[in-house]
C-alpha cells in the first residue's frame, strides 16, 4: 500500500487503484526476513504491464525464495506524476511503499524502444543515480531484461548489467550471487558483484566493453576491458520449459487490465522465419509445453485466480502441436465453471476459424489476421508464408460462422518495396470484402484495414536495411488514403511516422545514444509510445545535441560487413544465415519452417545446445 | 438460499470503482468454489448484487453482498471460503443464510451512516446551526450533459440529512450524519460536504475529505433503524 499518497492526490487522478496495490495475490513480507530486495520496474502504465507475462513469472520465481522480496513499480502516469514532483514524493514501490534507491537491485523489462525515456524518468523519481558509473556501493544495480535486451546499447551508461534470454534460473543466480555478496560486507566495490555475475551464463555487463568507432560513425570494434569477460555474451535459454515453474498464483488485480484472464503459455520459440520479425528470431528455438502439463496448470490456476478465461499464449498459438484437443480438454474440464477459452491470434487458415469459432461461445467484436503485406511478391520477401487464396479461405470461413467485421494488419516500408505491393494493401481488402458478398449475398463486411510502419529490428534478416524516410512513409500513407477513400465500409487506420522512425533510431542504435535519452527526458520526453506524449521535435533535438543523426541509424542502408553495435550480445542466430535470408528475401524465396521438417541453419540449437521440442503426433 | 454478507472496503483500497470492487468479488467467489446460481441463457453471469453502490474514494464497513447459491451449505463452510479468497482490504464482519424469496438488501436500506474527517479553517459552530434550522436547502445534483443542455436536478438536502453531529479540534472537523435512501434517490456524503462548503460558507478543504461510510440499516415499522442482516442468526467476525 502507497503510505506517502494522500488522498486528495489520488482523487484527483486518472485510474488511482493504478497506485494503491494489495491486489489478491501479492506478496509482502517482513523486513527483518529480507536479505535481498528487488524492484521488478516496468517502464509503462500499471495495465500494461500487469499484462505482461515475463513479469509475473520473475515475481512468482523471486518471492519462492527465502529472504527475497520482489516488489513492483510502473511508469506514473503523467498526472500522477506532476502531483508528485510537486510535493516532493519519491516513487516507491507496490508492495510496501520502498522508494526505488532503496533496493538492492531494479529490473525494468525492455519491451519497447518507445519505453526507454519512462526509465530514465522511474530512476529519477525513485532517487537512483541516472548514470551507472555516478552511483556509490549503497546504491541499487540497475539491470534489464526482455526482448529490446539483444541491443541494450542505447541504455548502456543507464544500466549496470542486462540478463539476455529466459529469465527464470538467470535472476536467481544473480540474486544468490548478491545476496553472498552483500552477506561478505560488499567487498570490492560495485565492480567486484559485477565480475562475480559477468562470469553466469546470460549476464551482461556494458561497462566491461569498450567500443572503438571507425571516422564514419559504424563501429570498428567492441572489446572486453577485462580477460575474463567473454567477448560474446550469449542468451540463456531453458531447455524444456516443462521443468519450470509456472506462476499459477499470479496477482489479481483490481482493475481491468490490458489481458484480464489467465495467461496460459504454450510454448516459447516460433521458428516461421517472418524476415522483419525480432521475436522469431530472439526466442528460438521452439519449445512446447507438454498439453498435460499445460491442464494442469489451468487447473490450478483456476482456482488460484478466479478468472473465468484462459487464453492461450504463446508467439504463434495455432502452430500448437495439441491445440485441439487441448481446447477441447479444457473446454470440458471447466464446463461447470463456466470458464471460456481464447485465442490471441489467429493463423491464417480455416482452422484457425472454425476452433475461434468453437470456443468463442458470444461473437465477440470480429476476427483479426495479419497479412503482413498486400502483394504476394512482398509476402515472399517477408518469408510470410501465405498466400491470397489462405486468406480467402480464412475470411469465407469467418463469413460462414457469422462473422462479419474483419481486421487486417499490414505493413509498409517493407524492403523492396514498390508502390504496386503498397496499392495491393487495398486490393486485397476489397478482395476479402467481396467475399461477404459471395458468401452472404450480402454488402457490408466491415474491413479494417490497420498499417504500421517497417522499424527494421536487430538480429532479423532485415537487419541491414535502410528503413523508409519520413517522406517515403507520408507518401504511402497518401497512396493508400486516396485509394480506399473510393471505398465504402473500408475503414483505414496508420501509425503515426514519426513513432516508427524514433523506433528506428533506437531499435539499431548504438552506446552513443545515451547521451541522446538523456537530452531528450532532459526536455520532457515520457510515455513516448503514446502519441499524445510523443513529441518527434524533442528527440531530434536531442539527437542532435549528442552530436548524431537520426539518419545514421534509421534510413541508412548497412554495407554487407558492417559490424552492428550489438553484436556481442547474442541470441545465438548466426549472421551468416541472417545474411543467408536477407538474401533469399530479396529474390523472394521462402524458407521452410524448421519446426516439423529439416534444420534451416539458424545455429542456435547448435551453439546454445538446445533442440526443438514439439509433441506432434506424440500425444497421449 | 441467499449467502448474506457484510463486508468491508478499506482504506488501502478506497480508490477502485464500483464495478472493480464487484469483479473483484466476482473472482473471490469463484475462488472460494461457493456454489452461486447462474442466470440462464445464451451468456450466463453469476448471480450476486451489493446493497448499495459506494462512491470511489469512501471506505465502508457495510457493503451488503447477496450470493444466490444453487445448493445448500452450512454457513460456517461458506464463509471460512470465502475469508480465505478476499484480498487485502475486504473483511466479513456478518453473514447469514436466507430464503431466495427474502427481500432484497437493496431494497430494504432506508438509510446510511457516515463519518466524516476533513480540514476546516474555522469554527463550524454556526454554520452547521443554520442547516440545521434551514428549512429546506437546495443542492444542484450535476448529472453530465443531454443533447448538448447541462442535464441537472435540485434536489432538497433536508430532505435526505435532518442533522448533523460534529467535532472540531481547531483544525480537523469531523461530522456525523445519516443519509436517507429513498425510492427516488439519495444524495452523496460529498455532495452535503459541498453543499456545507458552497452554500453554509463553511471552510473545507474539500479535496481532502476522508469520508468513511459506517452503516448502512433498513427501518421497521415504527421508522426505527433495524440492521439488514440479523445479529441472532449471524456469524459474526
Amino acid at each position: 500500500m502507497h503510505k506517502d499518497l494522500p488522498i486528495d492526490i489520488l482523487s484527483a487522478v486518472e485510474k488511482p487503484a493504478r497506485y494503491t496495490g494489495m491486489e489478491f495475490g501479492s506478496i509482502v513480507k517482513p523486513e527483518e526476513e529480507t536479505d535481498v530486495s528487488f524492484c521488478l520496474a516496468f517502464p509503462d502504465t500499471y495495465e500494461i504491464g500487469m499484462s505482461y507475462l515475463g513479469f509475473k513469472i520473475l515475481y512468482a520465481a523471486l518471492n519462492g525464495v527465502r529472504g527475497v522480496q520482489a516488489e513492483r513499480v510502473f511508469a506514473p502516469w503523467v498526472d500522477m506524476e506532476s502531483q508528485m514532483r510537486e510535493r516532493g514524493i519519491p516513487l516507491s514501490s507496490l508492495e510496501t511503499s520502498r522508494v526505488l534507491g532503496d533496493f538492492d537491485l531494479i529490473g525494468f523489462t525492455l519491451l519497447y524502444e518507445m519505453s526507454y525515456s519512462n526509465i530514465l524518468n522511474m530512476l529519477d523519481m525513485g532517487k537512483v543515480p541516472l548514470w551507472a558509473r555516478d552511483r556509490q556501493i549503497d546504491d541499487a544495480f540497475v539491470c534489464a531484461g526482455g526482448p529490446c535486451v539483444f541491443n541494450s546499447e542505447p541504455l548502456a551508461d543507464f544500466l549496470d548489467f542486462c540478463m539476455l534470454g529466459d529469465g527464470e534460473h538467470i535472476i536467481l543466480e544473480v540474486t544468490e550471487a548478491y545476496r553472498a555478496w552483500k552477506k561478505e560486507g560488499k567487498p570490492g566495490g560495485r565492480e567486484e558483484f559485477l565480475h562475480r555475475i559477468a562470469r553466469i551464463q546470460g549476464v551482461y555487463v556494458p561497462s566491461f566493453y569498450m567500443v572503438r568507432y571507425h571516422e564514419n560513425g559504424t563501429v570498428a570494434e567492441v572489446r572486453p576491458r577485462y580477460e575474463e569477460v567473454p567477448p560474446v555474451v550469449y542468451k540463456r535459454v531453458e531447455k524444456d520449459i516443462n521443468d519450470l515453474d509456472y506462476p499459477t498464483h499470479p496477482i489479481v488485480p483490481y482493475g481491468d487490465t490490458v489481458h484480464d484472464r489467465i495467461m496460459l503459455e504454450l510454448f516459447r520459440g516460433c521458428s516461421r522465419g517472418c524476415r522483419f520479425c525480432n521475436a522469431g528470431m530472439i526466442y528460438r528455438p521452439v519449445r512446447e509445453r507438454r498439453p498435460e502439463v499445460a491442464m494442469q496448470l489451468a487447473r490450478e490456476l483456476v482456482p488460484a485466480t478466479g478468472y473465468n478465461e484462459i487464453s492461450m499464449f504463446s508467439l504463434s498459438t495455432a502452430d500448437y502441436s495439441c491445440l485441439e484437443p487441448l481446447v477441447r480438454d479444457l473446454l470440458q474440464e471447466f464446463r461447470e465453471d463456466k470458464v471460456s477459452v481464447s485465442l490471441p491470434s489467429l493463423r491464417i487458415d480455416s482452422f484457425s476459424v472454425k476452433l475461434a469459432q468453437e470456443v468463442q461461445a458470444v461473437r465477440k467484436s470480429g476476427l483479426t489476421f495479419a497479412p503482413e503485406a498486400g502483394s504476394q511478391r512482398m509476402r515472399d520477401v517477408i518469408n510470410k508464408g501465405v498466400t491470397e487464396q489462405n486468406l480467402l479461405d480464412a475470411v469465407s470461413a469467418a463469413f460462414e460462422s457469422g462473422w462479419s467485421q474483419v481486421k487486417l494488419y499490414f505493413m509498409i516500408g517493407l524492403p523492396t518495396e514498390t508502390d504496386e505491393d503498397v496499392l495491393a494493401i487495398a486490393h486485397l481488402a476489397q478482395a476479402v470484402q467481396w467475399q461477404y458478398k459471395k458468401i452472404t449475398g450480402h454488402y457490408g463486411a466491415r474491413v479494417t484495414v490497420s498499417v504500421s510502419n517497417f522499424v527494421p529490428k536487430p538480429y532479423t534478416p532485415f537487419q541491414w536495411v535502410g528503413q523508409n524516410t519520413k517522406e517515403e512513409f507520408d507518401r504511402k500513407h497518401m497512396l493508400l488514403k486516396n485509394a480506399f477513400a473510393s471505398m465504402k465500409n473500408i475503414h483505414f487506420q496508420y501509425h503515426d511516422s514519426r513513432t516508427s522512425l524514433m523506433e528506428g533510431v533506437l531499435a539499431r542504435g548504438d552506446r552513443r545514444l545515451s547521451k541522446a535519452i538523456y537530452r531528450a527526458w532532459e526536455k520532457g520526453a515520457r510515455f513516448d509510445g503514446w502519441t499524445e506524449y510523443f513529441s518527434f521535435d524533442t528527440w531530434k533535438e536531442a539527437i542532435q545535441e549528442a552530436g548524431l543523426t537520426m539518419d545514421f541509424y534509421n534510413s541508412r542502408a548497412r554495407d554487407e560487413n558492417e559490424r552492428f553495435p550489438w553484436e556481442h550480445t547474442s541470441c545465438g542466430v548466426s549472421r551468416a544465415f541472417l545474411y543467408r535470408e536477407y538474401e533469399k528475401a530479396r529474390e523472394a524465396i521462402l524458407t521452410h519452417d524448421c519446426r516439423r521438417s529439416t534444420c534451416t541453419g539458424c545455429g542456435v540449437c547448435q551453439k546454445l545446445g538446445v533442440r526443438i521440442i514439439d509433441w506432434k503426433g506424440k500425444e497421449k | 438460499m441467499k449467502l448474506r454478507l457484510q463486508i468491508t472496503k478499506e482504506s488501502g483500497i478506497r480508490f477502485i470503482s464500483h464495478l472493480e470492487y464487484l469483479k473483484t468479488l466476482e473472482k473471490a467467489i469463484r475462488r472460494a468454489r461457493i456454489p452461486v446460481a447462474y442466470s440462464q441463457g445464451f451468456n450466463p453471469h453469476m448471480k450476486f448484487s451489493l446493497a448499495s453502490a459506494l462512491s470511489v474514494g469512501v471506505t465502508s464497513r457495510c457493503e451488503f453482498l447477496e450470493i444466490y447459491l444453487r445448493e445448500k451449505r452450512p454457513l460456517a463452510g461458506l464463509v471460512e471460503d470465502l475469508r480465505h479468497n478476499l484480498p487485502m482490504g475486504i473483511h466479513i464482519i456478518r453473514a447469514d443464510l436466507a430464503d431466495d424469496k427474502a427481500p432484497k438488501l437493496m431494497a430494504a436500506a432506508a438509510g446510511a451512516s457516515y463519518h466524516v474527517i476533513i480540514p476546516c479553517g474555522a469554527d463550524p459552530a454556526s454554520a452547521i446551526a443554520a442547516y440545521e434550522a434551514a428549512e429546506s436547502a437546495p443542492y444542484t445534483k450535476h448529472h453530465g450533459k443531454a443533447k448538448g443542455k447541462e442535464k441537472n436536478k435540485v434536489i432538497d438536502a433536508k430532505a435526505y440529512i435532518p442533522a448533523v453531529s460534529y467535532t472540531w479540534n481547531g483544525e480537523t472537523l469531523e461530522l456525523d450524519f445519516d443519509i436517507r435512501i429513498t425510492p427516488t434517490g439519495s444524495m452523496k456524503a460529498s455532495e452535503f460536504l459541498e453543499l456545507l462548503s458552497g452554500s453554509f460558507g463553511l471552510p473545507l478543504a474539500l479535496t481532502r475529505a476522508d469520508i468513511a461510510r459506517t452503516d448502512l440499516y433498513g427501518e421497521d415499522a415504527n421508522g426505527h433503524k433495524r440492521p439488514l442482516i440479523s445479529e441472532e442468526e449471524a456469524i459474526k467476525d
